[in-house]
């Protein structure tokens, strides 16, 4: 699939942008603080209707204006569609094909997008919660109903926190409640931990060949789910519901003393090992920048399984930031099969001469001009 | 420049309805003072009216003008059965499938420990006390297919069951998520006859 066009109105520091991309590598050069990043991010927010920057979408909307609108055409195998977003103080609206999009599960997922960003590296550095998001972004690309069951395992567990924090302090003393709640807490649970193993082990899959590849076969990469629960069956959602259940009830007198819920997916991690070591604590930073490249490129493939189309594929100041090894191995990797944006202040220090055709923008001041040869 | 003040009145109450800000309630306020004089004193009284002469039915908790609600006093309807819903409107949209012949129970409301809603605040207790007189047969619980629609749902069933009563819910056919008020008649007819027991 990939991004024909797009048309932005009033967001971050475009007044006014329309765009015609190249079905292969786009470049957008420019300086600092001119827009580059804005315009990655106006792409992945079609896509995701969220930015992976700010989860306030009022940040989004240029300056001293009231709303903001981003627009693009999506063409794929067989269909081609247009998306919009419209975004204002009041909320945020999704257009697929012109009708408006009431669910994000039913909007999500028709644009793929991947983004490798500096920040990245938090993926494999950051906190559990970093890794946490990012399998859910992941995962709901793929699966509408994993977001439909991510939206009501968030509710019920603010509804279950409050609840404990009310028996803790005696407010309330009825337990039926309480059960009502771990039994929708449960079951919402069970299909986000099957879904996040099953799509742990495709990531594997994935990851590792092409981790041993780009490290000479000098790495083996190897990445782990962590639950707060044992399940006996990771591919029986009936039975990761019962264990859940039963975790709950074995840890029912702590939950109650700390007035929180404490187990569950919201309380998972994701680790990454290589050649048997945490990267996370123990890797070099080299090592750390390939596992996330791995995983970025991991999951190129991945979408291409289970969507039968290439995800398109943002990459922000990622490219400089690469040694010739790995700016070779990502660049090959891609051409020819899925659509790219790249941002950088120069072209020096990118290997130009493996990029094919790349369409180049200069972007000046919330302005994108196709650069004139 | 300023609005002339009973403008500016009229703007302030139109804002406080659902879904109107202040550009639609100003572009309501001048509309209003083009009507026809008599048009804005019926529209008047009809809002002091729908305030003052409904009431709640004090048996199932519907909006009605005389105490018990039409549908409670209905000698015609099967005694056996209780629909739950959550408001008024849900009332409402069933009767409108002319389908369902039982009586209501109207929650005002659903459990949410984040609103501090808890039994006592919406019209659980009345509704087991309805239960004590032995003629019901059959409860249907047909809160919205929200995540508080359904934990109100599972708690009702937990509190009814245990006294022999057969517990239903109408979920079936409905978009999960939905309210029950975007319903059209169609699948709400699908979902009457599709309930699952609870
Ligand atoms: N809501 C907004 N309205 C107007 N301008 C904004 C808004 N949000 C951000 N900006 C402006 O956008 C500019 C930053 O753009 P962006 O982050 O895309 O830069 P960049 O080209 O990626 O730079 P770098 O090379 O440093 O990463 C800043 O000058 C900032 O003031
Ligand atoms: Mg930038
Ligand atoms: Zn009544």
């Amino acid at each position: 699939m990939y991004l024909e066009k797009m048309s932005l109105l009033d967001y971050r520091n475009y007044a006014t942008c329309d765009v015609e991309f190249s079905k292969g590598v786009n470049v957008f050069l420019g300086e600092n603080a001119q827009g580059k990043t804005n315009l990655m991010e106006a792409i992945y927010v079609l896509a995701m209707t969220r930015s992976h920057r700010t989860s306030n979408d009022k940040e989004l909307i240029a300056w001293h204006k009231e709303f903001a609108k981003i627009s693009g055409r999506v063409q794929k195998k067989n269909t081609q569609f247009p998306l919009e977003i419209l975004l204002s103080s009041k909320g945020k609206k999704a257009k697929l094909n012109h009708l408006e999009q009431r669910k994000l599960s039913e909007y999500v997922g028709h644009l793929n997008v991947i983004l490798f960003a500096p920040e990245d590296l938090a993926i494999v550095k950051g906190s559990p919660s970093v890794r946490r998001r990012f399998i859910d972004m992941e995962i709901g690309q793929i699966s509408p109903i994993y977001l439909h069951h991510l939206a009501n395992y968030q509710h019920v567990l603010k509804q279950r926190n409050h609840y404990l924090k009310q028996l803790m302090i005696g407010k309330r003393d009825d337990h039926t409640f309480l059960e009502v709640l771990t039994e929708q807490l449960s079951t919402h649970g069970a299909h986000l931990l099957k879904e996040r193993m099953s799509f742990v082990k495709q990531l594997e899959k994935w990851a590792a060949p092409i981790h041993h590849e780009i490290t000479q076969a000098k790495e083996v990469l190897k990445i782990s789910y962590q639950p707060s629960v044992e399940a006996t069956n990771w591919e029986d959602v009936d039975q990761i519901f019962l264990d859940l259940m039963t975790q709950f009830e074995k840890g029912k007198k702590r939950e109650l003393d700390q007035g929180n819920t404490l187990y569950g997916p919201h309380r998972d991690d994701l680790l990454f090992f290589v050649n048997e070591q945490n990267v996370q604590t123990y890797g070099s930073q080299g090592q750390q920048r390939t596992t996330a490249l791995s995983i970025k490129l991991a999951e190129i493939e991945l979408i291409h399984d289970e969507v039968g189309e290439y995800p398109i594929l943002l990459l922000d100041d990622v490219l400089s930031e690469l040694d010739d090894e790995r700016q070779t191995h990502l660049l090959t990797a891609i051409q020819d099969k899925v659509q790219t944006f790249l941002t950088t202040t120069s072209l020096d220090g990118i290997k130009k001469h493996v990029l094919r055709q790349p369409r180049t923008f200069i972007v000046t001041n919330g302005c994108v001009e196709l650069e004139d040869k | 420049m300023q609005y002339p003040e009973p403008i500016s009145k009229l703007i302030d109450s139109y804002m406080k309805l659902p879904g109107i800000g202040a550009k639609s309630a100003a572009r309501l306020a001048f509309y209003t003072i083009d009507m026809r004089e008599d048009d804005v004193t019926d529209f008047a009284k009809a809002l002091i009216s729908a305030k003052r002469d409904l009431n709640y039915c004090s048996v199932c908790g519907n909006i009605t003008e005389e105490d018990p609600c039409y549908i409670c006093k209905d000698a015609g309807r099967d005694r056996g059965t209780i629909l739950v819903v959550e408001d008024p409107k849900d009332v409402i949209s069933i009767e409108k499938m002319r389908e369902y012949r039982g009586l209501y129970h109207v929650l005002h409301g659903v459990l949410s420990p984040v609103e501090g809603t808890g039994p006592e605040d919406i019209q659980i207790p009345s509704l087991i006390r309805r239960l004590q007189s032995d003629e019901v047969k059959e409860v249907i619980i047909a809160t919205n297919a929200t995540a508080e629609g359904e934990a109100t749902a599972m708690y009702l069933s937990r509190l009814i069951k245990p006294a022999g009563i057969k517990v239903t819910r109408l979920a079936h056919g409905l978009a999960v998520g939905s309210d029950i008020e975007y319903a059209d008649e169609i699948t709400l007819m699908k979902a009457v006859e599709g309930r699952r027991e609870l």
